[in-house]
């Protein structure tokens, strides 16, 4: 049992400024096993939990992998630890010599922070934890000092303070009214409380604040600046990993405290999941659209992010098994696929200094395995049949045929050919443009830079062909959530 | 809507009335270090509205003591989880003022405005 | 038109509130649930079983010791964004007066604060933390207390003054103590095959556990405490540091 809390221990102490990339690289490779180690100990119905301080769970602090936080934890170590092997050649060229061990600091903290968010079962806990990733994250956005980072940073400071405020705030709502902080407890207290209207407002609360921090239409203003300024190995954390616990939260409040089936709240429950499913099927459209107009590659992937949180939402929210089950396989594609653009982003800036699109004609003949590797993650974005995009794009769209929402499968489709338009139009000028620049030979990027990306692409093909690897876990889990 | 219930609960709702204000003075003022000031003033307000859930009628601190009865004590949860948020909310402060700082430094200017204008180098 | 629209915006958050507000449990009541349901066992049982007889510093330290740790990343995360954000120590050390006028600040200032600097932090430490676990107190307000302390001395005396005092050499160890006194106690227990953070040595029983438990909690409060202050202190020094750039400000002139 101590295994699940070492998990976060050796991190702790990670902070000695000397050897910093091989001594955090440890760090992470070793959280990275632990976590992996539970793979098979956890399934929908089964869970890993560990008192802190040994108190039982209404006294004291519980941590509870159940399958989600276990997807997590493993999507965060792994991709984690892949773009940690990134940043030790990128990073150099990016930032001052002197911020570097102040770099893989933050790295460590928002590893570990983004860790104990998925997996703790105490809502005051979750707070916390997401003040550290908060923070963190604030400080990489603009550790690079330029000024247009600065400024990305401070309005993404402004709005998710606000939002982890307003969190707060919904926390001692729902304590008032339950008396308690442990999840799995309010939930079962919530059935026989007195006080139902001050947890549904607490309810709007949680997911206006969560809205925030995963960036969903009407206030995803912040994430195209923060996203595309950050160095490139940090766009892909924020992007693949840091709006993924605004989705988590989401998904914990919907799922895990307030529940679905529940008698005295289902109608409000109901109709917040459908505001959210509409903001989501608004996020993937306009997502898009904003995407296919811009000229610089980076802010081109930020938007795409904001439509496959769109994508994620809206099966989460769907209701039904298979949108689920779809919104959470959209959630391993889209992490190992935008980490996967951003880092081929950055090694076109490490190499040339390029981020114009237009400019990447003729790319794809220098630089072959960069340019491939960008090709099938966007394969994976688009959703093109042997990705993990696709199926995943495949099962919200059963989902929404399942519910009858018909109008919902035409955002969907609508979506994936907006998005195949944003995503070939690079992979066009890539490859099949300025032929004629003669007598370039191969000009590859550093192989620590290069492996990480290639994994990455491959990864999403992997988990497109051997989807059964994961689809039947995430049915049943699916299934158990929904109660159906 | 039950008044009466409104009027014992002041403390609530003067920290509503505070979360409100904080919000408008964030979104409205241009100037970055007001915005502060209104994001600190919402942290205030939270952190009232907290505190005032464990209050107990002629409660005491809770701390062991000749003659205090267990019963006669404050909620102490409350008062931790606002140790802790204290705590979280200076952090974000420090942050942020630390941006100031490098925003004034880079731009020459506090006001929102004038930093939107000049964003593309 | 934009103020109108912000403010109808908060009206109709402010109604939702407030409808909450309505419906919320009376404040002051002994029935409510925050008051019926976790708390009993604390109270009554918090002496014992939480080690302390301010049950805050119980909850703090013991029932909920893992938040507290997670508080502690929270500083020493937002202290790594300062320096971060910030430039590096050993620039900017040449003011002789924290503002920029280089005027030195009165005699009466300077001697006062050489009085009460010692007593602020005999306070902080012995008072606030040491004893926080008998009366009002604790590591956290003895930390800010600690740096408090620091800070006017530093405006009476000078950055250089209290740079020179406690370098940066002094600090880095100090800033860490928080975390790793934490995570030291924690793993005492962890290695005697109890939870972690538990405050339990084995063959330990009865009243010795008791003073066992005080003392490892007493370490904490004392690592959260001088670790918080320095961290404090640090992220006050980089700011101050930062006040010397010249005004010019790297904007593309129209």
């Amino acid at each position: 049992m101590p295994l699940a809390f070492a998990a976060l221990c050796p991190i702790w102490g990670m902070w000695r400024r000397k050897a910093c990339f091989p001594w955090s690289l440890l760090g992470v490779a070793i959280t990275s096993f632990l976590v992996w180690s539970l793979i098979g100990k956890v399934n929908a119905s089964k869970v890993v939990a560990y008192n802190v301080s040994g108190w039982r769970p209404p006294w004291g602090i519980q941590i509870r992998i159940d399958y989600m936080g276990l997807l997590m934890a493993c999507l965060i170590t792994g991709v984690g630890l892949m773009l940690l092997i990134y940043s030790w050649r990128y990073i150099v060229s990016e930032i001052k010599e002197e911020r570097i061990p102040y770099y893989y600091t933050l790295y460590l903290l928002i590893f570990t922070a983004m860790l104990g968010f998925s997996i703790t079962s105490d809502l005051f806990n979750f707070f916390v934890f997401m003040e550290i990733f908060s923070i963190t994250s604030y400080a990489l956005v603009a550790i690079s000092g330029e000024r247009m980072a600065l400024r990305a940073a401070f309005k993404y400071l402004l709005m998710g303070a606000i939002s982890s405020l307003t969190v707060l705030f919904a926390i001692a709502f729902l304590y008032s009214a339950t008396g308690s902080l442990n999840m799995l407890d309010i939930s079962s207290r919530l059935k026989s409380t007195a006080y139902l209207p001050v947890a549904s407002v607490a309810l709007i609360l949680f997911i206006a604040a969560f809205a925030v921090k995963s960036a969903l239409f009407p206030v995803h203003v912040w994430l195209p600046d923060a996203h595309s300024i950050a160095p490139s190995p940090v766009s892909a954390l924020l992007s693949a990993l840091v709006i993924k616990m605004g989705v988590l939260g989401i998904f914990r409040i919907l799922f895990t405290v307030y529940g679905h089936s529940f008698s005295g709240l289902s109608s409000t429950w109901n109709s917040i999941a459908g505001v959210v499913a509409w903001a989501a099927a608004l996020s993937i459209i306009l997502g898009s659209v904003m995407a296919i107009i811009q000229r610089d590659l980076k802010i081109m992937i930020a938007y795409s992010s904001v439509s496959q949180i769109g994508y994620i939402l809206l099966g989460i929210t769907l209701i039904s098994t298979r949108g689920m089950a779809g919104g959470l396989y959209n959630i391993v594609a889209h992490a190992m696929g935008k980490a996967c653009l951003f880092l081929v982003a950055g090694i076109f800036i490490y190499k040339h200094g390029l981020r114009r699109i237009e400019n990447l004609r003729g790319i794809g003949r220098t630089m072959p395995v960069t340019a491939g590797a960008f090709a099938l993650a966007a394969l994976s974005i688009v959703g093109v049949p042997p990705s993990a995009g696709f199926v995943a794009k495949w099962y919200i769209l059963w989902g929404c045929f399942q519910e009858g929402q018909y109008a919902f499968v035409i955002v969907v489709l609508l979506g994936s050919l907006l998005s195949a338009v944003y995503c070939f139009r690079v992979v066009y000028y890539m490859f099949f443009t300025g032929a004629g620049r003669p007598g370039v030979g191969l000009d590859e990027a550093p192989f620590t830079m290069l492996a990480p990306t290639a994994i990455l692409s491959v990864g999403t093909l992997f988990f497109g062909i051997f989807a059964t690897l994961l689809l039947p876990s995430l049915n049943n889990a699916a299934r158990v959530l929904l109660l159906k | 809507m039950n008044f009466s219930r409104m009027f014992h609960n002041l403390n609530y709702v003067v920290s509503a009335l505070l979360f409100l204000m904080g919000l408008y003075t964030v979104v409205v003022k241009p100037n970055l270090i007001k915005k502060l000031i209104g994001l600190n003033i919402m942290e205030t307000s939270v952190f009232l509205f907290i505190v005032s859930i464990g209050m107990v009628e002629g409660g005491e601190a809770p701390i062991v003591a000749e003659g205090v009865k267990s019963s006669q004590m404050v909620n102490p949860i409350p008062q931790a989880l606002i140790l802790t948020g204290i705590v979280v909310a200076v952090s974000t402060t420090a942050v942020a003022l630390s941006l100031c700082l490098k925003i004034h430094e880079r731009y020459g200017t506090l006001n929102a405005a004038e930093i939107l204008g000049r964003g593309e180098p | 038109m934009r103020k109108a629209a912000v403010l109808g915006a908060l009206l109709i958050i402010g109604a939702m509130l407030l409808f909450a507000i309505g419906k919320m449990p009376a404040m002051n009541s002994r029935n409510a649930p925050d008051k019926t349901h976790v708390i009993p066992r604390y109270l009554e049982k918090g002496e014992e079983e939480g080690g302390a007889k301010n049950i805050v510093t119980g909850v703090i330290l013991n029932y909920r010791g893992y938040d507290t740790m997670g508080e502690v990343t929270v500083i020493f995360s937002a202290l790594c964004a300062v320096v971060a954000l910030l430039d590096r120590e050993k620039r900017g050390l040449s003011r002789s007066s924290p503002d920029a006028s280089g005027v030195r600040s009165s005699v009466i200032v300077r001697t006062v604060v050489r009085f009460a600097f010692p007593v602020i932090v005999f306070f902080a430490v012995a008072y606030m933390m040491l004893h926080g676990e008998g009366s009002p107190g604790g590591g956290f307000q003895g930390g800010a207390i600690l740096g408090a302390s620091v800070i006017v001395f530093t405006l009476a005396f000078g950055l250089p003054e209290s740079t020179r005092r406690m370098p940066l050499k002094v600090r880095i160890p100090l800033e860490s103590t928080a975390i790793v006194g934490f995570l030291a106690m924690g793993i005492i227990g962890l290695a005697y095959g109890v939870n972690f953070l538990t405050y339990l040595l084995p063959g330990v029983h009865g009243a010795m556990a008791q003073t066992v438990r005080n003392l490892m909690m007493t370490v904490i409060e004392v690592g959260i405490g001088i670790g918080g202050g320095v961290i404090f202190i640090s992220i006050v020094f980089a700011m101050m540091r930062e006040d010397k750039y010249e005004l010019q400000p790297d904007v593309p002139q129209p």
